[in-house]
């Protein structure tokens, strides 16, 4: 078991998936990595900061090519996610790859339309983490 | 004809993504999360609604498992059947399938085993000897082995390259001919049964590192007898495997004697000396093929006028052993005018990224003799411009004047000859 588990974490380090899980036969594995994809916060200007923490947006960008689509029930901006969902999934070759909001926050904004293609790296939502 | 382009993150502000009608990221800059990506590649062309796609020189375009999925997914492959590259692609078994067509090929073996049996193959043909990748292509996964207890680094070196570059380490071995010219035949198939050749290329002009520099057509010092033997070996070869589309049929000639070394099925880097000579589109043709028109024409409708050289510019640097040059390109000023033509994907501004292949352009000069074409070529180099990088403009401009050159007898030693003998002097400078 943890040779199995040593060999997937090496297999883990090496893709850019934020996380990993696997369930089989009652086991289940979760791996996960701390570092999150950080689009630049916009600068605000200085009265509206003066109260107001700045925002933590984590963009959420597309990890293959394909068709996205928004699971439903359908998210909006200005959602609030109680703990992480699944979104929105692409469609490749068939296979329906989830989009999960990868923990808590708000919609702070969906930047891709049902039926999109859309390419690696693309943005797909932004999520503030408060 | 509409066109989409796939890129990697690190070539996402290269001219073609900008010249093509639409363009899809496909991963980030490292060539196996990118270039060889085949599930984001064939979903991009699913998504955008493609026909067909053409892969190109590099990565998968001698791939028959590429091929074979594009069919799967109802996606025209722009090159041969997946079964032909796999037997010709494959450079062993191209060797064995050209021996049957009747064409003399080096003395060599077929796949490796291992290092033992590299070693034992070496005592039977005899040292010196070369170990080549048989996915590979562009001097990659090849290694020079002269005497028996340099085999085991070499084996070893040459296997690790050939399946980090092709994602198949397999290798097999050739006598190494000394110092011959590498001389290849650009060939055409339609689905009809119909083969042509459009003349040779001589690529002698080649670093140490086997990756050629400076390639012209029609072969300098080739006798009309040798070179219709040539061009009449490949239709043949071409024929006997029922080959579609544009291919290369590399040959290693010395004096009299040709061999044939491996056939690339694909189009390649120097195939705008041929265009220019033929005055014959071979991309155009390639997609004609692919979408099923016969050729239209027949050998005797092709005719060759003037001479055409290529000088590739790679940023590189010549006096470092070539090595690779990443950076900005603070300025790029490329030549022009009658019988110069420039293939690039760079500007000034460009990145030139640390991930690929070094070439940046390939310039070419096309003239009614062999005279005017070098004298253009010389004008176009003097007159390009390259900031920011090292590059091999100067160095092909070096080979140009030397008398092997203009007098067109080097052979695949000159280059490695000249570098050596320039060292000493660079060294004093």
């Amino acid at each position: 078991m943890a040779s199995r588990v040593q060999r997937l974490a090496e297999f883990f380090v090496e893709t850019d998936l934020l996380r990993l899980r696997i369930e089989r036969e009652g086991e289940e594995i979760e791996l996960g990595r701390a570092v999150l994809h950080r689009e630049p916060v916009p600068e605000l200007p200085s009265d509206l900061t003066a109260d107001a923490p700045p925002a933590r947006l984590d963009a959420i960008k597309a990890d293959l090519v394909g068709i996205f689509h928004l699971s439903r029930p359908a998210t909006a901006e200005g959602d609030l996610l109680e703990s992480d969902r699944e979104l929105a999934y692409i469609e490749a070759l068939g296979i329906r790859n989830p989009v999960r909001s990868r923990g808590a926050g708000r919609i702070a904004a969906v930047r891709c339309a049902d039926g999109d293609a859309v390419e690696y790296g693309q943005v797909l939502f932004e999520i503030d983490r408060g | 004809m509409r066109t989409v382009a796939v890129f990697s993150e690190a070539d996402r502000e290269s001219l073609h993504v900008r010249q093509a009608d639409e363009a899809f990221c496909v991963g980030p800059g490292p060539v196996p999360r990118s270039y060889l990506n085949i599930p984001n590649i064939i979903s991009t062309a699913l998504v955008t609604g493609c026909d067909a796609i053409h892969p190109g020189y590099g990565f998968l375009a001698e791939n028959a498992r590429f091929a074979e999925i594009c069919a799967d997914h109802g996606l025209t492959f722009i090159g041969p059947k997946p079964s032909v590259i796999a037997a010709m692609g494959d450079k062993a078994t191209a060797k064995r399938v050209m021996k049957d067509a009747g064409v003399a090929t080096t003395p060599g073996t077929d796949i490796l085993a291992s290092v033992d049996e590299a070693r034992a193959a070496a005592e039977q043909v005899g040292y010196p000897v070369l170990l080549k990748a048989t996915a590979g292509g562009g001097g990659k996964g090849m290694r020079v082995v002269e005497r028996p207890e340099e085999m085991e680094r070499a084996y070893a070196s040459a296997t690790a390259e050939a399946e980090a570059s092709f994602k198949d380490g397999r290798v097999y071995m050739e006598k190494l001919i000394l110092n011959p010219r590498h001389i290849e035949v650009q060939v055409l198939g339609d689905e009809f049964g119909n083969v042509v050749s459009l003349g040779e290329r001589d690529c002698s002009v080649q670093k140490p590192s086997h990756q050629k520099l400076i390639e012209e057509s029609p072969a300098p010092h080739l006798s009309e007898k040798a070179r219709a033997a040539l061009l009449e070996m490949a239709v043949r070869a071409c024929k006997h495997v029922g080959y579609t589309n544009a291919g290369t049929l590399e040959f290693l000639v010395s004096g009299e004697q040709v061999y044939f070394m491996e056939m690339n099925t694909r189009i390649q880097v120097e195939h705008p000396v041929t265009e220019m000579v033929y005055s014959v589109d071979l991309v155009k043709e390639q997609i004609r093929i692919a979408a099923g028109e016969p050729l239209g024409y027949e050998q005797k409708d092709l005719q060759l006028r003037g001479h055409a050289i290529e000088c590739r510019i790679n940023a590189e640097d010549p006096r470092n052993n070539f090595a690779p040059q990443a950076g900005t390109l603070q300025r790029v000023v490329f030549p022009g005018g009658p019988g110069v033509r420039v293939d690039t994907h760079v500007f000034s501004g460009a990145m030139v990224p640390p991930y690929y292949d070094s070439m940046i352009a390939k310039i070419i000069a096309f003239g009614a003799t062999r005279d005017a074409a070098i004298a253009r070529m010389e004008r176009a180099l003097r007159e390009t411009v390259v900031d920011g990088v090292n590059t091999t403009i100067r160095q092909c401009l070096e080979i140009l004047a030397t008398p092997q050159f203009r007098e067109g007898t080097y052979d695949i030693g000159f280059l490695p000859h000249l570098l050596a003998q320039m060292e000493p002097a660079a060294a004093e400078r």
